[in-house]
């Protein structure tokens, strides 16, 4: 109990961290090189990964699906701008109300079986869904070229553009990032957890193993609604790209470069990765993505914990032993 | 039934052996790599693109018959290279570990060759002896009028089925199959016996990856070769390997069919095509999850 009174109280400095390092982003993020709204992007993408690294940094689970609930929302948000109203509550609402409802069929689906059939399947899921929406939905989808057009998102009768909607973006963030942060540390956390370590056995303990895994599903499964409503407010068009495996994908090396199970890191790897991307692109053109793809191989292979690994592993060479584990002991409950 | 009826269904059916022929070779190496080693190869799409590649490369320079021996030849060494290199470090860490390291290749492997050929498809070739039609008339008494069908394509057909042929015969009369399939069964009273199953599964990554090169190298010309090919195809194959049971190899073999014959059979509903394949995998999902010649206790 002790221990568990200890987080709680050391709760607030890293989201505090974490706050006052978003907040001021529009002001320091120019001056290494971002362009104006890649730091919405980042905060988008941040919401995004955390929600990822629920299910896998804490259930285990990998799936390569989720720009399935990314896309869905995000052309959720697109329809409703484009035939209902422009304003965002009801469109964002909506589009996390779909996505969850979908959430609870496929991962009823994809979540019976294996991590390995876990991650086919959820690839498997969000491919059809890309593929329907290129065919059968392509009259309400506008196929191939996406959906174009939306009129500027309102939020009570505001105009959303610019720094509002950095600033909604970022509150989301900050807000996902604390209430992930209070999930990993409920009981809730911990059962996630001991399935990650051996749902066998927590089975036998009597414990409903399928609610657990289907409930922290949609739970990540949301994280990715929000990122895809906001994504569409961000920039008033819905890209057929948000249903492609390539996002699952994006997400999915963010969250392993950054550190799976510590919600800071794949935050950091989502940043790193928008950074780079923008940085590396103006440099070598299309290759970025090759050498994107063997750093996350390098990392894959040597170091698993990603760069939050990576850094512990610097402080404890330098000696700082007991500061890197006093503030990582987050991490070593995650694993 | 009248005879254009009869020439009708026949074309379907044709067209749909076709159609599975590329997911059947791919998922076959899937399964087969999966049954053995236990590792989801997620770089399978980039094999079989990377034999297209190679194909595509190659046969302009030395010939389509020289093509045919060495593009398997290569992909059998990559993926031995693959095993060795990079897969093996892998076997005792988590699932999830292997799948991002088999994605992450994929990954580098389609992005280099977007560096080198570029992002647009690659004009292939056929061979002289490859191209033009078949007057299947001729041949078949029950057809009636005039049935044509696409040369290349009917080799890829009988080329698939020849091959899977051939693996089958190689696992089930040779010592090394008999290895093989008890490793497939039990690794672990494998290496009891004494068996080094180690070198023999870097074989078998090397044959599924051969076998990919085969797809590429015969496949190539009906797909197009663009550096998404390999995802593209990947995904259909798992499928594949989900709705025959994972690990099972003649499971892959009729759930490429069945794809191929729903391919096929769903293309006058154009908009459904693309779909139908994924509401079969829905259904036999929920009905058998251990897919349909899946061995009890696979993946359960």
């Amino acid at each position: 109990m002790n221990d568990d009174n200890g987080a709680a109280s050391g709760n607030w400095l890293p989201v505090a961290v974490v706050a006052a390092i978003a907040l001021t982003m529009p002001f320091w993020f120019p001056l290494i090189g971002g362009y104006e709204g890649l730091d919405t992007k980042i905060m988008i993408w941040a919401l995004f990964v955390i929600g990822f690294d629920l299910l896998l940094g804490y259930t285990g689970y990998l799936s390569f699906g989720h720009a399935g609930f990314f896309g869905v929302s995000a052309y959720t948000t697109g329809l409703m701008l484009l035939h209902v109203t422009s304003d965002i509550v009801p469109a964002m609402i909506v589009s996390v109300i779909v996505t969850v409802l979908l959430a609870f069929a496929i991962g009823f689906m994809t979540l019976r079986r294996t991590g390995i059939y876990f991650s086919i399947l959820t690839l498997a899921f969000a491919e059809m869904l890309y593929r329907a929406a290129l065919s059968i939905f392509s009259d309400f989808t506008g196929g191939d070229n996406g959906l174009t057009g939306l009129p500027t998102p309102t939020l009570l009768g505001e105009p959303m553009h610019g720094l509002k909607v950095f600033y909604l973006s970022a509150a989301f963030a900050i807000v996902g990032f604390y209430i992930a942060r209070r999930i990993t540390r409920s009981p809730f956390g911990m059962m996630m957890r001991a399935i990650k370590s051996n749902q066998e056995r927590l089975r036998y303990t009597g414990v409903n193993v399928s609610g657990y895994k289907l409930f922290t599903f949609v739970i990540s499964a949301t994280y990715a609604a929000v990122a895809g409503s906001l994504m569409v407010i961000y920039e008033p068009y819905v890209a057929t790209v948000f249903l492609h495996w390539s996002t699952s994908g994006e997400v999915v090396i963010m969250s392993v470069i950054g550190g799976v199970g510590t919600l800071f890191g794949p935050m950091f790897g989502a940043a790193f990765m928008l950074y780079f991307e923008n940085v590396a692109s103006a440099a070598i053109g299309e290759q970025w993505l090759l050498i994107l793809g063997l750093i996350f191989v390098l990392v894959v292979v040597f170091l698993p914990g990603g760069f939050v690994e990576g850094w512990r592993r610097l402080r404890h060479a330098r000696g700082g032993t007991a500061r890197a584990a006093d503030t990582d002991t987050e991490n070593e409950r995650a694993n | 039934m009248s005879g254009s009826t009869v020439n009708a269904l026949f074309m379907q059916v044709l067209t749909g052996f076709q159609l599975g022929a590329i997911y059947m070779l791919i998922g076959l190496g899937l399964t087969l790599i999966f049954g053995t080693l236990g590792v989801v190869n997620f770089a399978h799409g980039a094999l079989f693109m990377l034999g297209a590649y190679a194909a595509v490369t190659l046969a302009p320079q030395t010939g389509f018959a020289l093509a045919i021996l060495l593009v398997p030849l290569l992909l059998f060494a990559f993926g031995i290279v693959m095993e060795r290199g990079l897969i093996r470090k892998f076997y005792d860490r988590p699932h999830t570990d292997q799948i991002m390291l088999t994605f992450g290749l994929a990954l580098v492997i389609q992005e280099a060759l977007k560096w080198i050929y570029g992002a647009n498809s690659l004009p292939f070739p056929l061979p002289d002896w490859g191209n033009g039609i078949v007057r299947l008339h001729e041949y078949l008494p029950f057809l009636t009028g005039f049935v044509a069908y696409p040369k290349w394509r009917l080799i890829l057909t009988v080329v698939s089925f020849a091959t899977v042929i051939a693996l089958f015969l190689l696992l089930q009369f040779t010592r090394f199959g008999l290895v093989v399939r008890a490793g497939m069964r039990d690794p672990e009273m494998l290496r009891f016996l004494g068996v080094n199953i180690q070198r023999r599964f870097a074989i078998v990554f090397g044959l599924g990856a051969a076998i990919a090169g085969v797809a590429g190298l015969f496949g190539g010309p009906v797909a197009s070769v663009y550096p998404g090919l390999g995802m593209a195809y990947l995904v259909p194959s798992f499928l594949v390997v989900v709705i025959g049971g994972m690990g099972s190899l003649p499971g892959a073999v009729v759930a490429a069919i069945l794809l191929g014959m729903a391919l096929s059979f769903s293309a006058e509903y154009s908009a459904m095509q693309q779909v139908s394949v994924y509401l079969i995998a829905v259904v036999v999902l929920l009905l058998r999850p251990r897919g349909l010649l899946g061995q009890k206790g696979v993946l359960e």
